[in-house]
């Protein structure tokens, strides 16, 4: 009896070394035909985004055996609308900055993170319901042949129009950009310690003092176009399309001190049909390869810590996860604009109504 | 020519109108049913929810409509957004008039030409053609630097409500030619003959013959115009700035952004019930009696 008592308990201990070795996830990998005859739908914002987020996938695709498909763009008023319907076909979405805090456990589940793999991602990145996607930056582009001698050298210099005459272009495109408005507060003389929805108005006054000419920018392409045509001596941009522009010829120069992070974020909706496969897939999703790939098919930075994407100069200069560049980074308050949202929306759209 | 064209036009209608009053009380009916059905569950039925919702979100009440007309900026926008439709609307007709009026008068190979001219730009989607105006009113811009050239100085184009109305007016003009020429091609010409024939001047020919004549089409294009400028999205958030957004984008904001669909909802109903006024005052305009020469 006591022996067949023995057997029992070191078969059971066998099982579950077994099992927790399988469940212990490794950054990028997914077992052989695990996921055969299932589907996901990962959705994103299209375009070379969307693709390069595709092809990063296609390994995971190949050996689970699910079949991926493709939807987007990502619009939260759309998930709302599937969550509340109890229909969600959205399986694992991209989302913006901050959706992911706002909505944690309402419309998106909190994360599983014995699911996932993220000890290689950079720190300060993940959140209860979210990882990152990917990381970029919003960096200061100045106009290298108007500021010859004297170019600026922080967003202060952005926010002062006397030393630094000429026009000025920062985002407009609907969205709120914390970090842009805590630069504005700091130029502003303010501190971003302890902010206060005061602080907001204070912020908004001092981006009004760049003058009625300044330009808000709508989309991305819209942005690169300032930059190529020369339209604003400086503009906020995110690094992608300040790359492009360089590419394309346009004599800016981006002012790498306190470039604002900015992430995208994967996430699971409330109420998937198979949360299990929706965290594998974001598991393979933050591999090293699959980053590689995304980094070089997007020029996006990749958030794996070790990623090293095969990209041309230009492309590795605006990458923003060199170490040095890390360091310059500066990281938005999300707990204060998370829980300020609709205030600060409210304010901030008011300016982009021109009140 | 013209003389047969309006002979063969000036029998047909008093008689097919009678027939098709007649048939209509039966069967055909059931023609427009797959239409109305379309229009309940694509239109109706979304609309009546929108409503709903921006009385019963986040509670029931008036809270969304107090938030509307209590916060400055959007009493701003709503009366920005008429005046942007009502200047677009000013500038179609200006540009509309006389071409539909040179399509009544071509020969059919070039009235080919000007339809295709007015189709043509309506079958480019309509960011590429607002980037293209992007491209054209910069300040560095094509138009810009002719100016320049020519000694003139420039003139800010872009990301002011000049642009934005240059912008939206291309985009709607065909809205304003196609009603402006379906009606002007039965006008009549030898009615302008009679008239100079009873000694008026050219001037005064058009503007007590032709110009009444023609107003069906000018209500008709100028209500299509100034409703579907009303609700423009892309055009302004492209070529205007922060003084120049229309109530669209808010509402947008609210919803897309914000998730705030009771908000959302108590704008566009605003925006609805504001235009339903409108038209309603302009109503008695349309109805003017009037005789054309349709044998009537």
């Amino acid at each position: 009896m006591k022996k067949i008592g023995q057997v029992t308990a070191l078969g059971l201990l066998m099982i579950t070394t077994a099992a927790l070795a399988q469940s212990k996830p490794v950054a990028g990998e997914v077992a052989e035909g695990s996921l055969k005859d299932k589907t996901l739908t990962f959705v994103s914002y299209g375009g070379i985004y969307q693709d390069g987020q595709i092809a990063a996938l296609k390994e995971f695709v190949d050996k689970s055996g699910v079949t991926l498909l493709s939807d987007g763009p990502t619009e939260i008023s759309k998930l709302q609308a599937q969550v509340e319907s109890g229909n969600v076909t959205w399986d694992v979405v991209d989302t913006g900055d901050f959706p992911p805090y706002v909505y944690c456990g309402k419309l998106f589940q909190k994360l599983d993170l014995s699911k996932i793999d993220t000890s290689n991602i950079p720190e300060g990145q993940i959140s209860e319901c979210s990882v990152p996607a990917m990381n970029y930056g919003v960096v200061l582009m100045y106009n290298t042949e108007k500021y010859k001698d004297n170019p600026p050298k922080s967003w202060k210099d952005f926010f002062d129009i006397e030393k630094f005459p000429g026009s000025r272009a920062l985002e407009g495109s609907g969205d709120l950009s914390g970090g842009m408005i805590e630069q504005a507060l700091l130029a502003a003389g303010g501190s971003v310690e302890n902010m206060t929805v005061a602080d907001i108005d204070k912020a908004i006054e001092k981006v009004k003092s760049l003058g009625p000419d300044t330009i808000f920018w709508k989309t991305g392409a819209d942005s690169q176009q300032l930059a190529e045509s020369g339209e604003a001596d400086m503009i906020a941009m995110w690094t992608g399309r300040a790359m492009t522009a360089v590419k394309n010829g346009a004599a800016y120069t981006p002012v790498w001190q306190d470039w604002l992070v900015v992430m995208d974020q994967m996430t699971i909706p409330m109420g998937v049909k198979d949360p299990d496969a929706a965290h594998a897939l974001i598991n393979a999703y933050v591999g090293k390869s699959a980053q590689e790939t995304l980094a070089k098919t997007t020029s996006y930075t990749p958030i794996h810590k070790d990623a090293k994407p095969e990209v041309d100069e230009v492309t590795a200069a605006f990458m923003t996860n060199t170490p040095d560049k890390l360091k310059l980074g500066y990281q938005q308050n999300i707990k204060f604009w998370v829980e300020n949202f609709e205030v600060a929306n409210e304010k901030w759209n008011a300016l982009m109504a021109g009140n | 020519m013209t003389a047969r064209a309006t002979d063969s036009r000036t029998a047909v209608p008093a008689v097919a109108a009678d027939d098709r009053r007649r048939w209509f009380r039966g069967q055909a009916f059931w023609l427009v049913a797959p239409a109305l059905l379309l229009l309940v569950i694509c239109l109706g039925l979304p609309l009546a929810i929108v409503t709903l919702r921006s009385f019963s979100e986040p509670q029931w009440g008036w809270q969304n409509y107090a938030w509307f007309f209590g916060t400055p900026v959007n009493l701003t926008v709503l009366q920005r957004t008429f005046t942007i439709s009502a200047w677009v609307t000013l500038v179609c007709l200006i540009a509309g008039y006389p071409y539909a009026y040179l399509m009544t008068a071509v020969g059919p190979k070039m009235r080919l030409i000007l339809i295709l001219c007015v189709l043509v730009p309506f079958w480019v989607s309509g960011v590429v053609r607002t980037l293209a105006w992007v491209i054209l009113l910069q300040d560095s811009g094509v138009i810009n630097s002719v100016i320049r050239a020519a000694g003139l100085g420039s003139v800010k184009l872009i990301r002011t409500q000049t642009g934005v109305v240059i912008g939206m007016a291309q985009v709607l003009l065909p809205f304003m030619i196609l009603p402006l020429y379906s009606v002007m091609k039965t006008i009549d010409l030898r009615l302008m003959q009679a008239a100079r024939s009873l000694g008026a001047s050219p001037a005064r020919a058009f503007a007590q013959v032709y110009l009444p004549l023609s107003l069906p089409g000018v209500y008709a294009g100028a209500i299509i115009v100034f409703i579907l400028a009303l609700g423009f999205y892309i055009t302004p958030a492209l070529l205007g700035g922060p003084r120049s957004t229309m109530l669209s984008t808010l509402i947008q904001n609210q919803v897309l952004s914000l998730l705030n669909w009771g908000r959302g909802g108590a704008m566009g109903v605003v925006l609805l019930i504001a235009t339903f006024v409108l038209l309603a005052l302009a109503a008695p305009l349309t109805r003017q009696p009037h005789k054309t020469g349709s044998g009537r």
